[in-house]
Parts: structure tokens; sequence; C-alpha cells
């Protein structure tokens, strides 16, 4: 088991939004989590990659504890998150985003290599490499948070919400990298509020309802689900 | 396509000269220009070295606002031991000199003096943030820029005083690093010591605006300053890096206060003047943008040798205070705008 959340309980200050969640990611998998808006979709996201620091519960990453642990160090041990707000450097080219993506390789080569395998997976990046992040439109800058979450190596990409805010074919551009590196072998946890399209695309799934897991399962079964169905889909 | 490219640079430069930015720059050299014409080639010299002084004031203070977020006020009191370490460093040096004239201490001492200042401004960086502003971090929930405002207060008032109880209230200060008749170019004659302290400001911000730019621990710093989450997210150590930056810029303020011990000689508030000038350069130039700082501390400087030049030495802070209550009212973002996130936005 690549990752495994085992009764996690998680907020902000004396609000607590996530109470007892328990999921795990297989290596290799693209598992999501969707649940209506202020389910604790994102929260449980940043607890994992170290941004809110967990009540109880533990997080395993290969076996080992990360719950706690700051982001810097969850990013260390190989998973890259990438936020809703992307939190791009806005003053700093493509090319400087990207390089500080690969922060914590030392190795020249494989920095190039990672570059070289973004700007590949991302040509609309080459385009504009010398831009400033905080001047690209909105799928430009989406591009460059996955790409600069892939520039180190990550064995577990968190996405949150790549489509926020995305006309409809920068959604769809954005969903096919996701598909080419699942494809590649990449483990991919979404979260996501368009649930058709998310359910129609990953393996399994989770659905998060009031800081609760409510059902999980394979993707198509939960498409199927009258439940799901009835407070998603409104069918 | 060589041509294209060229055109392609011109049209760029005619635009940052219409900019605000530009035009506020190319102003500034006209205008000192005309001065220097006016009143002999002195005001210009004058204007280069303060400038160069408080742009190393100013960066550390950019730097501080943009990285930890901390209105800093206890800024001055870090050139305050700069100047004070390089007193007590220095003083044995010469009286050394006096019996050895032609010891090598004559050339390398001013150096030695103001690396050991650099250094003791350094570690007072980082027991400041271990001891003061990481504690405020890991308790302060809300209003994290007025706590961390009134604990700068704070320590400068601590800073203050703590040098008056152990090393007096009276001036400690030297005649000059070096001896010797002034330099003369062009008929305007420079003190040996000032022209030191202006080439070691430039060498200091063009080495340090070097490791902002390419090296990676320099990258690290900026992307804090942009992006905090950001940075955690991309595996960088804020604790390491905001105690770096306090390190980084606290020498900065150290190694101005050291190389200017011949103009202010070391006593407690020494460090007042120094810090409403880095204010009125940080207020100028945009909250947090640490290159504006550094055009932003030669106006400010050409402003107060002017004011000195033309209205009379009293006024020398009533001039640019009144010019930062205009940028206040008019332009709060400073003339740079902010290329990094300032206190403000945050």
């Amino acid at each position: 088991m690549l990752l495994e959340v085992k009764n996690l309980n998680a907020g902000y200050g004396f609000l607590q939004i996530l109470r007892d969640v328990s999921l795990n990611v297989d290596k290799g998998e693209y598992v999501c989590l969707v649940g209506p808006n202020g389910a604790g979709k994102s929260t449980t996201l940043k607890t994992i990659a170290g941004l809110v620091k967990p009540m109880s519960g533990d997080i395993l990453f290969k076996g080992e504890p990360i719950g706690g642990l700051p982001g810097n160090q969850v990013a260390r041990k190989g998973i890259s998150f990438v936020s809703e707000e992307m939190n791009l450097f806005v003053n700093m080219t493509v090319n400087e985003n990207l390089a500080m993506g690969a922060y914590t390789i030392k190795d020249k080569q494989q920095q190039k290599d990672r570059l070289a395998f973004v700007y590949d997976l991302f040509p609309r990046l080459v385009e504009r490499r010398n831009q400033l992040a905080g001047t690209m439109s909105g799928g430009e800058r989406k591009m460059l948070a996955i790409g600069r979450g892939l520039m180190s190596d990550p064995t577990l990409l968190l996405v949150d919400e790549p489509s926020f805010g995305l006309a409809p074919l920068l959604t769809e551009n954005v969903f096919q990298s996701l598909d080419t590196l699942v494809k590649q072998g990449m483990t991919i946890m979404l979260v996501e509020q368009n649930v058709t399209k998310t359910l129609a695309v990953t393996d399994r799934g989770y659905v998060l309802e009031n800081g609760r897991i409510e059902l999980e399962g394979r993707s198509d079964d939960l498409a199927c689900d009258a439940h799901v169905r009835k407070v998603f889909l409104g069918v | 396509m060589v041509e294209q490219a060229e055109k392609h640079l011109w049209a760029r430069l005619l635009a940052w000269c219409r900019s605000l930015a530009g035009a506020t720059v190319i102003g500034t050299i006209v205008i000192a220009l005309i001065v220097t014409v006016d009143r002999g080639g002195y005001v210009l010299v004058n204007t280069i070295v303060t400038g160069g002084m408080t742009a190393l004031v100013a960066m550390g203070l950019a730097l501080t606002l943009g990285v930890l977020n901390i209105p800093m006020f206890a800024h001055g009191e870090y050139f305050m031991i700069g100047s004070l370490t390089a007193y007590y460093v220095f003083t044995p040096i010469k009286t050394y000199m006096e019996t050895h004239p032609e010891s090598i201490l004559a050339l390398w001492g001013p150096l030695v003096t103001i690396i050991a200042a650099m250094l003791v401004g350094a570690v007072a960086g980082v027991v400041s943030e271990v001891l003061v502003f990481r504690q405020l971090r890991q308790r302060s929930r809300e209003n994290w820029v007025m706590n961390s405002f009134l604990l700068t207060v704070g320590l400068s008032v601590l800073m203050i005083n703590a040098h008056q109880l152990f090393f007096g209230a009276d001036f400690k200060g030297i005649t000059g690093y070096f001896s010797g008749m002034p330099i003369n170019i062009m008929d305007v004659y420079i003190s040996k010591d000032r022209a030191i302290a202006f080439l070691l400001a430039a060498v200091v911000v063009t080495g340090f605006w070097l490791f902002m730019t390419y090296t990676r621990t320099g990258r690290a710093i900026r992307a804090v300053s942009q992006d905090e989450t950001g940075a955690l997210i991309v595996g960088i150590g804020l604790n390491g890096i905001m105690m770096l930056t306090m390190a980084l810029s606290c020498a900065l303020a150290a190694i101005a206060g050291a190389s200017l011990l011949f103009m202010y000689p070391a006593y407690p508030s020494v460090g007042l003047e120094p810090l409403y000038m880095a204010w009125f350069v940080v207020i100028l130039s945009g909250l947090g943008n640490v290159l504006g700082a550094v055009m932003g501390a030669f106006m400010v400087a050409l402003l107060k040798v002017m004011t000195v030049e033309y209205i009379g030495s009293g006024w020398d802070f009533v001039v640019p205070s009144a010019l930062i209550i205009v940028i206040l009212i008019f332009r709060p973002s400073g003339i740079f705008g902010s290329e990094v996130r300032g206190v403000l936005d945050k």
C-alpha cells in the first residue's frame, strides 16, 4: 500500500473538518475523492501534504508515518501536492518556477531530464518559458502548477480541483495530461467537483460528506450508485 | 531575426522609460546631474556614498518584510551592533598599527573589522529570529503583522538600552579607517574611507543580487517571499530560510554600520537615522521589493543631499518625510510596484 490514512481527524484551530477519515491508495492507482462543497476534500489533501496538522489518526506513506510532518519534509518523501490556488511563484518565470519544483533534486542531469519530461507533457509551457507565472492565463498556470509538482519526480501526486476556474476545453486538456501520467505509471489522488467526469476517468473513488467517508468503491460502480446519482448528479 | 530581437529590446526599453519606475529613475539621474553641474562634484559623491550605504540597510529591511513578513523597526540596532563591533575590533588594530606602521594590518585591518562586524550582525540576526520571532510565529494565530511590529519596537528599545548599560552612552568613534590624503578625481576630493565605503556597498549589493538570482538558496528565499505555501510544497524548509534571511539582512545592516563608523560613531541610538532612511526607501520603492530598494536608496540619498544643499541641514529629514506622506496618499504600493509580495498583500 503506497498511502494509508487511518481514522484521520483534522481541522483548523478549534474547527474540526475531518472525522475518522480512512482511505488508501495503491501504487499506480488513479483514485478520486469527490463530495459536495465544504465536505473536507481539500482539507484531506492538505493534511496528507503536511499543510494542515492532524488532530489524531495516522498517515502512512510507504509504511512510514508522515502525519504531522511539515510540508517540506512530506514533499521530500515523494508526495507532490498541486493545490487548488496553485501557489505559483508569480514573479518568477515559468522556467524558474519549474526549477524551484526540482528544489529537492540535487543531480543536474536528473533536473534536466525532469524539465524535458514536463515540457514534453505540456508543450504550451515551452512557448511561455520566459514569461512571469503571474501574467499567464488560468489554464497555463494550472499546467505550470502540475508541471512544477512533477519536477520533483514524485511517487504520489495529489491534485486539488484541476478544473477549478477553467474553460471546458482547458479542463479537458488537464484531464488528458493526468491520464497520460497515469498511463506512465504515476499514482494520482484527485479531488474534483466535476463528479461525472472524474468518475469516468478514475479507477476508484471515495465519497466524502460532512468530513466522513460515506461511500467507497470502483468509480464506475459509484457512478451508478443511487445515492451518488441523487446527491451529485441530480437524477 | 537579430534585427527583430533588437527592435523588441528597444521597444521594451522605451516602454520601461515611459513607466513610472523608468521615468523616476531617469528623472533622478537627470536631477543628480543638474545639481552636480550647479553645485559641484561633491554633491554627487555624497549622494553615491550615502545612497550605497542606505541601500545596504534598506535591502535588509525589504528582505525582512518580504520573506518574514515583519515590519522591522529594530533594523537600525543591527547597524548599531555593526558600528559597535567595528569600534572594538578596530581600536586595538589601530593602536597596534601606530607602533608597527608597516604591518599588513594597515591595509587589511579595516576589512577584518568589517568582516567581524558582518559576522556579529549575522549572529545577532539569527539569535533574534530563534529567540524572538520564531517563538511568536509558533504562537501567533492572527494579527501577525501588528504583533511582530510591536515585538520589533520592543527589541529595539531593549538593544538600545543594553548598549547604554554595557558600553555606556558616549560616542565611540574613529577618525578614519585609512589615513592619508583624499583621492582627487576631476577636482573632487574624496576621502579614502568614503571611496572604500562606496566600493564596499557596490560589491555587496552586486554580490547579493547575484546570490538572490542565480543560487539555489537565493531562489528559495525569493520563493518563500512570493508564496510560503508554494515554497513548502516544493520542499523548502521555512525555518531555515527565515533564519538565513534574518542573518543576511542583519549582516547587511552591520556592514553599513561598520563601514560608516568614521561618520557615525557608535552610540546607543545611532541606528535610528539609518532605520528611518531605510523605511523612507522601502515605502518609496514598494514594500518588500529588494531590487527597487537599491534604486530607492539613491533617490532618498539625492533628496537628502539636495535638501542640505539648497534648504539647510536641519531640513534633511523633513523633506523625505513629506515625500513619504505624499507617496502613501497617492501611490501606497511604491514607485516600483511590488516585485515580491509585501506585507500589505498578505
